[in-house]
Formats: structure tokens, sequence, C-alpha cells
């Protein structure tokens, strides 16, 4: 273990499904809680459904690298399966790897889903989950990263009050009903830890 | 401005330049550059004292807008990427032989391993032949600090001065601890009497002007070696040299892995132009030096004149590290200790996920108006007997138009390319001829070829794709929209050689037909496509326009 450990995190996705909204989520809470945090983002062409991705990396020790080592990183929060596989090469071996299983095929050469699915099952590490089908039960079918980021809470050192608020700041502009069903997505995956039957590992 | 907040080094740099006092913002979208401008025009606007941001038509008009606010004794900043600064390269370099008033700084964000670019040139190499200095930081605080520093070096030295950014830091989000203090705009004044000539580069004044730039160039050096550090160990055999986000990656690879900074002599490089005494302290130091710069060996290549027969340098030059691309952690690791770490991805995992992995590519939203107009375009070659045509593409969202199943786009080399490389090709026989441009692209530089096409009796058709919007960089407002026929009927075309079309889906049947009949004809044509934007249309961004949802 290093003195003040370097947590990396990587989140994975398809251009317009808010992973860098995610990220940034993130990236304010984690700073909030009073670590040195540093996030790299992608822009430019992401917008127009290939692939995004942002690393962030967080110490108690000021961080200088805004990118993760290959190899080096310890939490991989996938929005998409394929993407999540596609990432999978800067984790750990121990490391943490949260999924949506929700296939985002807007491609003509998208491989197998169940392929991929079945592969990510296979490896070590990996919680499932069905963010969207969850985010539906609730209402609030588009929410299914908030799910998600919920779930990975868990995995993350941020207190509860800090990740309110952060979604609270996150969302204000958009009035108060959006800043309860988000932290009510957020709130359902948090407390996933609790129920392992809605998590495939 | 507040102290401490989270901040992309884009927006660090713009908040610096507010807390610096600036007056003006300019320039012309460009990833990875674009935020420096879109962060300081929200500044502007809630700072509401009379600054001034204002995109240019292109990174000329731009830079040299930022040069007239200069002369005016206010301090002004001009971003763009860095192929932009290609396209302002004769403002830039003929501003260093005048010299400014106030204080100006360029912003030019480089784009290493071409993440949404043509090329992955290296700004330092065009400072260095302007004889500018140069500012590299490696962190979103030190963007911010560093630029706050460039605007009082430029009016010390009475120069432009470069702030280098790559995308790695124009696009990371981290913390900066800005001034408690924001500076209002102010002038220092227009160029006294006695210097009023400086400013006038006919040959007899250019020629003492450039011999009083010569002159600065020991007080460059002096400047920038206030940034440049030099440390040096009794037990380190090994130097490194970083720079930029070198710097960073070598930081936290020492700091991830506990290695100790007495492991190796290092010369840290913020500032050029680099005195070479630094390098050469370092060589009598060394037995062997790395070199871990982004992204074109620069330093690497300053060095290994030094070095021969006295120590070996290792980077780009003897592969070391990959001739081309990005930085990483990674490849230092493996250059230093020649070891990659262990991920979770064994070899029998990779094996398994080598044969998934498909890239992803970005492609045309799915209503995006460039979708039926190139299915138009192509119908339309099809049907007059053009089986393989050959299009000369621009840069934009329509270069998307080189993939399957448009394949309408054969050539995407610069702004403004395609219009004038039509016009090449038709004058050496081709026909039809036809280059397609974004509107924003046809204001930056395709307008000029409207000029040598009018005049001309062959089958050139001139196609803009007109959103009414810069669309890949994130739908900034153009400089201009709806007067491209107006120009053209200006330059010569007649008005039965100006089309308007709606690329809409049930307009695609009769687009084919008139385009069939256009791309017959030996005369040139200009071909307007009018669709907007569809993301901007979501956004509504279109809102303050007439109500109507497509204007054709």
């Amino acid at each position: 273990m290093r003195e003040n450990p370097t947590f990396g995190l990587v989140v994975a996705g398809v251009g317009g499904q808010g992973a860098i909204t995610i990220a940034q989520l993130i990236l304010g809470a984690v700073w909030m809680d009073g670590y040195h945090v540093l996030q790299s983002e992608v822009h430019g062409m992401s917008q127009r459904g290939g692939e995004v991705s942002a690393h962030i990396i967080f110490s108690k020790d000021p961080v200088m690298s805004p990118t993760i080592e290959e190899g080096d990183a310890d939490l991989l929060l996938g929005l998409e399966p394929l993407e999540t596989l596609r990432h999978l090469k800067y984790l750990k071996k121990d490391a943490d790897i949260i999924t949506s299983m929700t296939t985002i095929e807007n491609m003509e050469n998208y491989p197998s889903s169940k392929k991929i699915l079945n592969l990510l099952k296979s490896i070590d590490g990996v919680k499932m989950i069905d963010s969207d089908l969850i985010a539906k039960d609730i209402h609030f079918s588009h929410k299914g990263n908030m799910t998600l980021l919920g779930y990975a809470s868990n995995y993350l050192p941020v207190n509860e009050e800090v990740w309110d608020k952060a979604i609270k700041e996150r969302f204000k502009n958009k009035g108060n009903k959006m800043v309860d069903k988000n932290l009510h997505a957020f709130n359902t995956g948090r407390k996933l830890i609790n129920n392992e039957n809605s998590v495939y590992q | 401005m507040k102290t401490n907040k989270l901040l992309l080094g884009d927006e660090a740099l713009a908040i610096a330049a507010c807390d610096a006092g600036v007056k003006a913002f300019y320039g012309y979208p460009g990833t990875p550059s674009t935020e420096i401008f879109e962060a300081g025009e929200k500044y502007v606007k809630n700072l509401n004292d009379g600054r001034i941001a204002e995109w240019a038509a292109n990174e000329k008009v731009a830079y040299e807008f930022a040069l007239g606010t200069s002369y005016t004794g206010y301090r002004s900043v001009v971003t763009m990427k860095h192929v932009g600064l290609n396209v302002a390269f004769d403002a830039f370099i003929n501003s260093a032989i005048t010299g400014i008033q106030g204080g100006l700084v360029v912003a030019v964000a480089d784009d290493p391993g071409m993440h949404s670019s043509q090329n992955e040139q290296d700004t330092r190499f065009l400072a260095d032949f302007a004889q500018l200095p140069l500012l590299e930081p490696s962190t979103p605080q030190e963007v911010y600090d560093f630029t706050v520093e460039a605007f009082a070096l430029s009016e010390k030295l009475k120069l432009p001065v470069v702030v280098r950014l790559v995308t790695r830091l124009a696009h990371s989000r981290g913390e900066v601890f800005a001034l408690k203090t924001s500076l209002k705009p102010g002038s220092v004044g227009i160029p006294p009497t006695s210097e009023i000539y400086n400013w006038v580069l006919v040959p007899s004044i250019a020629r003492v002007r450039y011999r009083e730039l010569r002159k600065k160039l020991p007080a460059l050096y002096e400047e920038a070696q206030k940034f440049n550090s030099l440390q040096t160990f009794q037990s380190a055999q090994i130097g490194v040299v970083t720079s930029g986000m070198g710097s960073a990656y070598f930081h936290q690879y020492k700091k991830n892995n506990n290695i100790s900074d007495e492991k190796y002599n290092h010369l840290n490089v913020k500032a050029y132009p680099l005195d070479i005494n630094l390098l050469l302290s370092l060589i009598k130091k060394s037995d062997a030096i790395y070199v871990f710069e982004e992204n074109y060996p620069y330093l690497e290549d300053m060095l290994i004149p030094y070095c021969k027969g006295k120590c070996d340098v290792h980077g780009r030059r003897d592969q070391t590290l990959p001739v081309d691309g990005e930085l990483n952690i990674s490849l230092i690791r493996q250059a230093l200790e020649n070891r990659q770490l262990d991920s979770i991805v064994d070899e029998n995992l990779f094996a398994q996920i080598s044969s998934l992995i498909e890239i992803r590519p970005p492609k045309l939203c799915e209503d995006c108006g460039h979708r039926d107009a190139f299915n138009d375009i192509t119908s339309a070659l099809k049907n007059i007997g053009v089986d393989d045509p050959r299009i000369f593409g621009d840069i934009g969202c329509y270069s998307l138009g080189v993939q399957p199943p448009h394949n309408a786009i054969h050539t995407c080399v610069e702004m403004g390319a395609s219009l004038s490389m039509a016009f090449g090709a038709a004058m050496a026989g081709m026909s039809p001829s036809i280059g397609i441009i974004g509107d924003s692209t046809f204001f930056h530089s395709g307008m000029p070829t409207l000029l040598s096409a009018a005049k001309v009796k062959l089958n050139i058709n001139l196609i803009i794709m007109d959103n009414a919007i810069v669309g890949m960089t994130g739908q900034q407002a153009p400089v201009a929209s709806d007067i491209a026929p107006l120009i053209a009927r200006a330059t010569g075309f007649s008005e039965q050689q100006i089309y308007l079309l709606n690329p809409l889906p049930q307009k695609s049947e009769e687009n084919v037909k008139q385009l069939e009949q256009i791309f017959m004809r030996d005369e040139p044509s200009l071909i307007i496509f009018k669709r907007k934007c569809i993301i901007a249309m979501q956004r509504k961004l279109y809102l303050s326009e007439k109500k109507e949802a497509l204007h054709a």
C-alpha cells in the first residue's frame, strides 16, 4: 500500500449516454470530500455516438496525471457492456468492475451481446446491474446511469451526505423535481448492495 | 473571481485572462481549444464590465483582432487549435516584429494523438520559428498561473506570448486556486509618437525592427530560465528531461511507485526558448538521458548533438518511445523499467476480448440533414453514369461522409481545401468536379475560391452544407448566415447558377433530378443544402431566430 494511495477510476460509455455528466458528479463529490482530484475527459466528436471515457484520479496527496496507467485503475464504471470490455485493460488485477447490461448496438458489426455479457460474467470482480430495468421500475427510465452510480458509490470513499450535496448541486438548475428523481435513482442503486439478487456477479 | 474551483485547463486559461484584466477574447472554434473562448465568453457576460468575446471568421482574422486591441493598449487573448496557428501564421510571425502594446496571449491547443485533428504538429516549433516566448503548463493550476504571468511577460518583452496546451490538459478538470483579486481591463495607451513607425513593416523599418527582435533574445532566455528547473543529485546517473504533460506523467509515475526524486537528475522545462546551459549541466551529470515531452522530439533534438560521445539520449528518435501519439505513464514505465503493469486482462482474457472489441466510430446523427444531402449527391452522380465519384471534402461533421453507406467524401486536408481542390481538378479536366464545404468553413477560407470559379466555363460544383451553425465543435454561432448567395452573385455567379436545396427525405427525388442536370452543365454552380443541425435544434439554439423548424 502506498502511504497516501492514489485511487484511479474509469467511466466508459457511448456518446450521448451521459458518461461525462456521471464522471463530473463523481469528481465533484470526491473533491468535496477533501481529496485532490484530476479528470481527463473526451470532447470533440464524442457526441456523435462514438466511444466516450473519462479517467478520474484522486488522492490525499496532490495528483498531476489526468490519465490512469494501464493496469493501475481500482474501479471501472461501464455504462455499456462493450465499452466495459474495451476499458478493462486499465484495471488492476483485484479491481472492481460495475457495468450496465444494456447494450447500445449503433454499429453494423456489433458483436454478439450474449457473448459479451457471458464473458463479463466470467471475470472476477464484475458486478452486472440491469440498471435500465431498475430505473424503469422506479419510473425514471432514462436514469439508469444514476442507479449505476448509486451502486458504484459503495465502492468510493465518499460520505453519503456529500453525494447528496453533489447531486443537488448538479441538478438544482433543472428544478426540485429533477433533483428528487436523481436522488431517488441514486439511492435505489446505492441500496442494491444489500440486495444481491439484483446484481449479477 | 472566487478562489478554488474545479476547472478544465481551457477554463483555467479563460479565468486567468479575466483576472489579469483582459479586455477581449477572440478566436475560431477548434477542438481542443474551443472551451477557452466559450468560458471566456461566459465570464465576460457575467462580469459585465465592458469586456469583449468575439468569434472571428478564421484564426488569422481573430489574431489580427487581438493585435488591434493590443495596439489600443488593452490586453487580449486569441484562441485556436494547433492547425489554426497555420492559418494565423502570417499575423503571428510579423507581430513578433512589430511587437505589441497591450499584453497579447496566444492560446494554442495542440492535439497529440490526433483525437480530433488531421495532424499532431507541435506549436513549440512555430513559436521558435517566430522567435516568440512560449509557456508550457502541465496542470490546470499551472495553466492559470502561467496565463496570468504571460500577460505581464508580454508587456515586459513587448511581444506576444504563446501558452501551449495539449488535449489532455485542455480537457482535464482539476482544482485551481485563483487570485483573490481580478483586474479591470485597463489600457497602457496607444503606441507613443516616438514609436509610431514601429508597426509599419515596410522594408526600411522592418530591417530595424527585426534587428530589435533579435536583440530581445537574451531577455527571452532569461525570462524562460525563471520557469525552468534543473535538479541534480550525487547518487543519480540517469537524467530525465520533461515538459508539459511529460512532467505530469513523470511526477505521477514516481509518486505512484514511491520512487525517490533523487533517483534521477531532472530538467523540467516549462518555458521556451530554453537556455542551452541547462542541457549542458544535465549532460555533465548523466550517463543516459530520457526525454518525455508532448509530442514532437523538440527538446530531444536540441539535446542529441551535445550528447554525442558523452551520453545516450532515449526518446522518440531511438524508438524508446513511439515516434507518434500521446505520452502516458505506461510508456514512461516501459522506457525506464522495460516493463508494464500487470492488468486484470491476462493472456487468456486478452484473447477472448480481442475477438469482441470492435471500434465504435462516431457517425452522423440519425436525423442529420448531411445524410440526405450525401444521398442526393451520390444518387444523382450514379444516375448520370459516375459510378466511382471523387468528391473533395472539408473539415466539419460532414467529414464523416467518408464512411459507408455515404462514401461521399474523398479528401479532407485542411480548412477550405474542398472548393479550391475542386477548382484545381476542374481546371485539369475533371468533370463534374465537386467540392463540399460547411457554412462556417466556407466563411473561414472557402470564399476566395468563388472569385476564381465564377470566371471559368467549367463543370465545377461548389456545395455548401448550410446548417447555420458551427456543428462539430459544439454548435457555436457562425459569423454570418444566409449571405453565401449574395456573395456568389457579387463575384459573378448568375442567379441561374445558384441553387438552394432542402435535404429532406421527402425532397430527395426532386433534389436528385435537379442535381443530375446541374452536374451535366459545363459551368460553375453554387449549390446550398439548407437544413438545421439536429443537435442544435434539440438544444433549442435556433430559438432566438424565426420559429420555423427548417429554413428553406
